[in-house]
């Protein structure tokens, strides 16, 4: 294999000094379960610990991946591309992913979907304004005997999910700080479609969240 | 009542099942002696006589896969297991990583033995991470801690490192060869067969490699433990053992029941789950997760093994069983189900890419009462075009339901279209 990102020098690392101890000590694990000349079989593992650190693959993280592992930038882009845990753009301090498969569907996922979506103004595939929140339908969470099932940031499971849970979980996230995300797409917001109220100043920095929390959820038919 | 045995589930009752106390009081690590003292082929031979079948889906007897591979002459040989549990309906192998990770431990060391493997893998899916991968990681630990893991694993001369691995999100990677790839650190896109993943060329580093089911693997101290056997008269005939059944859906008491192999849908609803809630009436069970044919409530006296179901052109699958109540429409059922599949799909193959796409529009367009007669027919139609036809099973997986949905629960399609 051509070691194209290797030939064009060394890559800036994208990670403070901090983050930058965590990621090497888990680079070094995760090479480690590898046999020596199959070291580049570890991008999963090192893409996750990239993300890790920085909350989605920003593309000088992917290329500093690829630098690392002396893997070509194209293959770590169409590693990054095919599966779903890896976020291409930032998402919110708290991500909701809930699963919509059969299971969670005959026990009534698609009422937690929606309610989701009225509490925090957004689509699946959205992040507030503020950046606290963004929203994701997933697929089975091998978790259909504790259905309806959501997953937050990827790795918590939350089950038995029920429209106040769901709730009483956004409120508590609401109190636990958020950390400043790096730039992104700006989101697209319901209130169009909702004909929720706009606030006068909305979702100001350091209000986290309250703008779409003081708003009055619409029922659908 | 049924007799209830139990082996894989026996102490997931307890308080903290999965610690290495619990496992040890009860028995667990006393197979791992046992099996050190026997020759390698001694242990496929004991599996072959169990009638061990894979648990992942496909059924396959496991101590004839394990025999493919002994009889490669390449080294190494690795031994995979697929804990990449994504099968909608499919919740048990997270289950015994969580509660009975020792067993599960203790099992892969016997398999790496039985297969002169020194070096495996267990892929899980990443969700797992930070509870099933936890639980499991710290099981790995204490094993090497204890010499069962390691260098002259009990001073028997074997050698054998154990690591897990995690996925990020990519159902096709529950394929064993895209979970190869996706284990060599690729995008999980199934390889073409052969060769097979047991012959050289096929496998993992394109070694000879056995990728073996969570589930599957557990049963193994208990094999060695009490003989193949024992094990066979567990279950019916050519499906030795138990099965866990992980049951969701509209019953009274969902989650993972472990029954004999060969349990009929009437008794695992009546007698392990406490029937249909609110004494509602059964409509349709998803047998074997959601890329199995749906059976209807007149066929809930159907045996769940392997054998039985294939003839009657459905599948065990993965043992995830879903009950449906009388108030669920199965058209809006096999449109979240097509879904799932057109979103999965891993876009290698053109029937698959494109099929499951198009299924899962025609659905959404009658579920939104602007279908026509002919697109239920063409569903049917389309679906068929789809099977047989593609690299791996994602394809035939969405075709069996879009099939058997329509072939037996039409007049939910016809109330929904025009014409």
């Amino acid at each position: 294999m051509i070691a194209l990102s290797r030939e064009a020098g060394p890559v800036s690392s994208p990670f403070t000094a901090e983050q930058q101890r965590r990621f090497d000590e888990g680079f070094e694990k995760a090479v480690a379960k590898y046999p020596p000349d199959r070291r580049r079989s570890a991008l999963l593992a090192v893409l996750h610990l990239a993300q890790d650190e920085l909350g989605w693959l920003s593309e000088p993280a992917m290329a500093y991946v690829g630098w690392r592992l002396d893997v070509p930038a194209v293959r770590v882009r169409e590693v990054a591309t095919f599966y779903t845990m890896y976020r291409l753009r930032p998402v919110g301090r708290h991500h909701i992913g809930i699963c919509n498969s059969v299971s969670c569907w005959a026990m009534g996922s698609e009422t937690i979907l929606r309610h989701c979506e009225d509490r925090l103004g957004i689509h699946p595939g959205e992040r507030t304004k503020d950046g606290q929140f963004s929203l994701e339908e997933v697929a089975c969470l091998a978790s259909c005997g504790t259905a309806p099932a959501a997953i937050l940031n990827n790795f918590t499971y939350v089950e038995n999910v029920t429209p106040e849970s769901i709730d009483a979980l956004i409120a508590r996230l609401r109190t636990e700080p958020g950390q400043p995300m790096a730039p992104g797409p700006e989101p697209r917001l319901l209130e169009e479609r909702h004909g929720i109220e706009k606030q006068s100043d909305p979702q100001a920095t350091g209000t986290a969240g309250l703008a779409a929390a003081t708003t009055v959820p619409t029922e659908r038919s | 009542m049924p007799e209830r045995v139990k082996i894989l589930t026996v102490d997931w009752d307890k308080p903290e099942s999965w610690s290495l106390a619990s496992y040890q009081n009860s028995g667990g690590w006393q197979a791992l002696p046992k099996a050190l003292k026997m020759q390698p082929q001694q242990i496929v031979d004991e599996v072959v006589k169990s009638n061990l079948r894979g648990r992942g889906g496909a059924g396959f007897p496991a101590g004839m896969k394990w025999n493919f591979v002994r009889k490669e002459t390449s080294f190494p040989k690795y031994l995979v297991v697929n804990a990449d549990e994504g099968e909608p309906g499919t919740f048990k192998d997270r289950a015994v990583l969580e509660n009975s990770p020792h067993m599960f431990v203790e099992g892969l060391v016997i398999g790496c033995y039985a297969l002169d493997c020194h070096l495996t893998y267990v892929y899980c899916r990443g969700e797992f991470r930070r509870g099933p991968v936890a639980r499991l990681q710290q099981a790995i630990d204490e094993a090497y801690a204890k010499g069962w893991l390691g260098k002259n694993i009990l001073g028997s001369g074997f050698d054998l490192d154990m690591h897990v691995v995690i996925g990020a999100g990519a159902y096709i990677c529950g394929e064993e060869t895209a979970l190869l790839e996706s284990l060599e650190g690729r995008k999980g896109y199934p390889r073409l067969k052969p060769p097979f993943p047991a012959n050289a060329g096929g496998g993992l580093f394109k070694q000879p490699t056995a990728v073996n089911n969570v589930e599957t693997i557990a049963n193994l101290p208990v094999i060695v433990e009490k003989g193949g056997e024992w094990f066979a008269n567990v279950g019916v005939p050519k499906n030795g053992g138990t099965r866990l059944y992980a049951v969701s859906g509209h019953v009274n008491k969902p989650g993972v029941h472990e029954a004999p192999m060969g349990t009929t849908f009437r008794v695992l609803l009546d007698e392990y789950c406490g029937g249909m809630r609110g004494n509602r009436k059964l409509k349709a069970i998803i047998p074997g997760g959601s890329s199995s044919a749906v059976m209807t409530a007149d066929e809930v006296d159907w045996a769940s093994d392997f054998d039985t179901l294939k003839a009657k052109k459905t599948m065990a699958g993965s043992g995830g069983v879903v009950y449906l109540d009388e108030d669920t429409n199965m058209a809006f059922a096999l449109a979240n189900v097509m879904r799932f599949y057109a979103h999965e799909s891993c876009g290698q193959c053109t029937p698959c890419r494109e099929g499951t796409a198009w299924l899962s529009r025609l659905l959404d367009k009658i579920c939104a009462g602007r279908g026509e007669k002919q697109d239920v027919d063409n569903v049917h139609q389309i679906a068929r075009q789809m099977e047989m036809k593609t690299i791996c099973a994602l394809a035939d997986g969405a075709a069996m339901p879009a099939k058997s949905y329509i072939e037996k629960f039409r007049a939910d399609f016809d109330a929904l279209v025009r014409g």
